[in-house]
């Protein structure tokens, strides 16, 4: 019969298709590196807890209301410096720490950042005015 | 389905419409976006001033309740509460209470972007945990834990727990500003768009329409052209400098270039005659109608009726229009019925003097006048046959001449032989008539047309012209009637003489009659002409019948007649009064002169005896005009001549005396006799009285 290799090449290009794509959640690996799907929300951030070291793609979607951006701060035990406001977290001082930072976005954006990450533990936190210490903060180990 | 052809359709009015309609409605959409899209700032004016407004509260509020704490004079119930309605304002619209020392009372409209909504209601909720924790601040109670609006703020201290949520709610009111105003700045780069779109789409759309009107104006144009150049109308469109414009027509009908018609040259090909008019009428200007004639290629000339429209103040013509059409044919029609009316004029006017002429010589009369009437200068002559129908002489003649055709016989012309009219251009052609050559007048053109009655031939009307240069057709349709009618004339005028002669002849000797012979007389004596009268009476007339019978008789009469007839003059009359009497009519002549043409005529009756008949004579009365005056005088003198010679001794002549005595006289008086045997003229009855001893042989008496 004729339509049974149409039906079956019809489904193997939907299988390449979805595969060239790199549509997937967290932890798909892509030519660039590990895709990390992280979400922000007023007032909190998920993100996987432990995701492989290397060169990661970190794929950000803030679901709102507010802007909000994303800061990848590598930081070994113990909380981070704050400013002389007591509000928001001093970025000049984990200059050397940061791993990769993302300015703010309004809600509904879907950006991706590239970042090395070596192996360690990592904070990822929002820096706008308050969100910190409002519950905008998670933390991430990279192995 | 046929489509009509409007030339002044709609379909230009209708573009030119629908441009404007376009225009009218891009710019009322431009417009109405226009306003619609500032309204909207307007309002997002208060907006934006209010949400920037709860970032400022926010942290005064804060501010103020450090203050309240530490027992300064601060009003942080009144700020909270301002924030509140204000943020229930901008969340769902409604009055917003002013600010002390800072701006005034405004009204908000309710938000409607899901996305500012989410923005403003966060915004709410933060407010809402501000305040409550405000409230439990200064009043000393425990900060509460239960936050509406998922922020987990984890640490104790409630100044710090204040400050953090004053920051969101700061931070989430800025996020409300920003995006109100990247939606106004949307709103107003979406209303650039659409104005550009829709400019470009009006323009479009003009473009696509001025197209249309272009094409329609272009076909229109099309029409018109093609009405002016196919009409057989005759277009020309003449300025100040001349002919600006001559349409294909009048190129065609006058088979003359353009360039010759255009400019200076167009009223050159007018006819002198005519062109005064035109030149008036175009120097007038406004509307008018006249005649004139053009001169075509071939030197002809065509009539054309013009109207003409002044249009030298439009300019886009510059000029009279002229409009004309060609009418040579009309103006020829209306020439052949005028010549038609004229010559049936002619034709009733010959008619009506042709029945009044009664005899032949005053027909050649009418006939002659007519010639003059058909061509005044042309040579022409009527020719007729005698009463032979031998030989043709000339009848009438025009006033210009003969021709004098030598034809002798009526069958001898052409035209006779035919029936019916002829034309000959030139004496010299091959064909033309061999009687037109040599003649002294040189070359000639000629017309013959034969002249009938009844069918028979009575002879041909001809007319000669210059050579190739023939009487013109009218000319020769008018000699055509005049041949008709003439020929017509003279045969009835020749058949009524011919009646005449008869009822006026006496059959026997073919002399004219009594009654014929006293109308003659009595006209005589009318004119008062001067004549003999003679009476003749053959002597012993009754004796001859009797004893040789009638047939000697008659011939001894027609004898006498011949005898007397050919001794007499040119002019002189014989008539048989009756019987054996003859009555003889000398003009000029008196009773003394007249005699020896009776003595002549007695010895010709003396030569005539001849034959086996036997001889005769006669006896003679004579008298004349100046011996009476009627006609009955004259007669009584004659027969008392006649008497005398009776009495005499017959065969002699004796002049009538008036009786004055003796038997005569008596004579004279006795009873009249003869009455009864001589007719309505009283005889006087001498002479009855002498006859009767007629029947008596007296042969002494015949010498």
């Amino acid at each position: 019969m004729r339509l049974v290799p149409i039906v079956s090449r019809l489904g193997a290009i939907a299988v390449l298709t979805a595969a060239l794509c790199g549509c997937g959640g967290s932890g798909v690996v892509s030519r660039d590196g590990t895709v990390v799907g992280i979400s922000e929300r007023d007032f909190s951030i998920r993100a996987p807890k432990i995701v492989p070291a290397g060169d990661a793609v970190l794929r950000v979607v803030n679901r709102g209301p507010d802007d909000h951006e994303l800061i990848v701060v590598r930081a070994e035990g113990g909380s981070l410096p704050m400013r002389d406001d007591g509000l928001t977290v001093d970025e000049e001082r984990l200059e050397h720490s940061e791993a990769g930072v993302l300015e703010p976005g309004n809600p509904g954006s879907v950006r991706t950042i590239d970042v090395h990450l070596a192996p360690g533990r990592y904070v990822l936190l929002c820096n706008m005015a308050g969100h910190y210490l409002g519950g905008m903060r998670t933390e991430l180990v990279v192995e | 389905m046929t489509r009509e052809l409007e030339p002044f359709g709609g379909r230009t009015r209708a573009a030119v419409v629908a441009i404007l309609l376009t225009f009218a409605l891009v710019s009322t959409v431009s417009a109405a976006l226009s306003i619609w899209t500032t309204s909207r700032s307007k309002d997002r004016g208060t907006v934006i001033t209010v949400a920037a407004r709860q970032r400022t509260l926010a942290e005064r509020y804060v501010a103020e309740i450090a203050l309240a704490r530490s027992g300064e004079t601060a009003n942080p119930g009144a700020t909270g509460r301002l924030l509140v309605q204000s943020a229930n304002a901008l969340l769902d619209g409604g009055p917003v209470p002013a600010v002390e020392g800072d701006d005034d009372e405004s009204v908000l409209p309710a938000t409607s972007s899901p996305r500012l909504r989410a923005q403003l209601l966060q915004a709410q909720r933060l407010v809402s945990d501000l305040t409550r924790t405000g409230s439990a601040v200064l009043a000393g109670r425990p900060v509460p834990t239960n936050l509406t609006a998922s922020e987990r703020l984890s640490m104790t201290d409630p100044v710090l727990r204040l400050r953090v949520l004053a920051a969101l709610t700061s931070n989430v009111s800025l996020d409300a500003t920003r995006t109100i105003a990247s939606g106004t700045d949307r709103n107003i780069r979406d209303l650039i768009t659409l104005q550009v779109g829709l400019g470009a789409g009006g323009l479009v759309v003009s473009l696509l329409l001025a197209w249309a009107l272009i094409a329609a104006t272009r076909r229109q144009t099309a029409h018109f052209r093609s009405l002016v150049t196919s009409s057989t109308d005759l277009v020309a469109v003449l300025g100040d400098s001349g002919c600006r414009y001559v349409s294909d027509s009048v190129v065609s009908s006058l088979g003359r270039s353009r360039d010759e018609l255009t400019g200076a040259g167009f009223l050159g090909f007018v006819h002198d005659e005519d062109r005064p008019a035109l030149e008036q009428a175009l120097a007038d200007g406004g509307a008018t109608t006249l005649e004139f004639r053009l001169q075509n290629a071939l030197g002809a000339w065509r009539h054309v009726e013009a109207h003409l429209t002044d249009l030298r103040s439009d300019r886009h013509v510059r000029g009279v229009v002229v409009n004309a059409r060609d009418i040579t044919d009309r103006v020829a029609l209306q020439k052949e019925l005028s010549r038609q009316a004229q010559r049936d004029n002619f034709g009733t006017q010959l008619v009506e003097a042709l029945e009044m002429a009664d005899e032949e010589r005053a027909t050649y009369e009418v006939v002659e006048r007519a010639m003059a009437e058909v061509s005044a200068t042309a040579p022409m002559e009527l020719l007729l046959s005698d009463s032979s129908r031998a030989n043709l002489e000339q009848a009438a003649v025009n006033a210009a001449g003969a021709p004098g055709c030598p034809v002798q016989s009526p069958f001898s012309c052409v035209a006779v032989r035919r029936g019916n009219p002829v034309v000959f251009e030139s004496s010299e052609a091959l064909n033309a008539c061999p009687k037109l050559r040599d003649r002294p007048e040189g070359p000639c053109s000629a017309v013959c047309v034969p002249v009938g009655f009844m069918g028979r031939a009575l002879g041909v009307l001809h007319a000669t012209g210059p050579a190739n240069r023939p009487l013109d057709a009218n000319q020769v349709a008018q000699l055509t009637t005049l041949a008709t009618q003439a020929g017509a004339r003279i045969g009835t005028v020749r058949a009524f003489e011919r009646t005449q002669l008869q009822a006026s002849t006496d059959g026997l000797t073919g002399l004219i009659n009594r009654r014929a012979l006293e109308q003659e007389l009595r006209d005589l004596l009318k004119l008062g002409q001067p004549f003999a009268l003679v009476v003749a009476d053959l002597d012993r007339f009754k004796q001859l019948n009797d004893r040789h019978g009638h047939e000697a008789g008659d011939r001894a009469l027609r004898v006498f007649a011949q005898t007397a007839e050919h001794a007499l003059r040119d002019g002189d009359l014989i008539a048989r009064w009756g019987g054996e009497e003859f009555i003889l009519t000398l003009p000029g002549l008196d009773a003394h002169a007249a005699l020896p043409v009776i003595g002549r005529i007695r010895a010709a009756l003396a030569q005539a005896h001849t034959g086996g008949h036997p001889p005769f004579t006669a006896s003679f009365g004579v008298t004349d005009t100046s011996a009476g005056e009627t006609l009955e005088e004259l007669l009584r003198l004659a027969d008392l001549g006649l008497y005398a010679s009776k009495q005499g001794g017959r065969d002699r002549a004796t002049i009538g005396e008036p009786p004055t005595d003796g038997p005569a006289l008596a004579a004279v008086a006795a009873p009249d006799r003869a009455s009864g045997r001589n007719g309505a003229r009283k005889r006087p009855a001498i002479q009855d009285a002498a006859r009767e001893d007629d029947p008596e042989p007296r042969g002494a008496e015949i010498r």
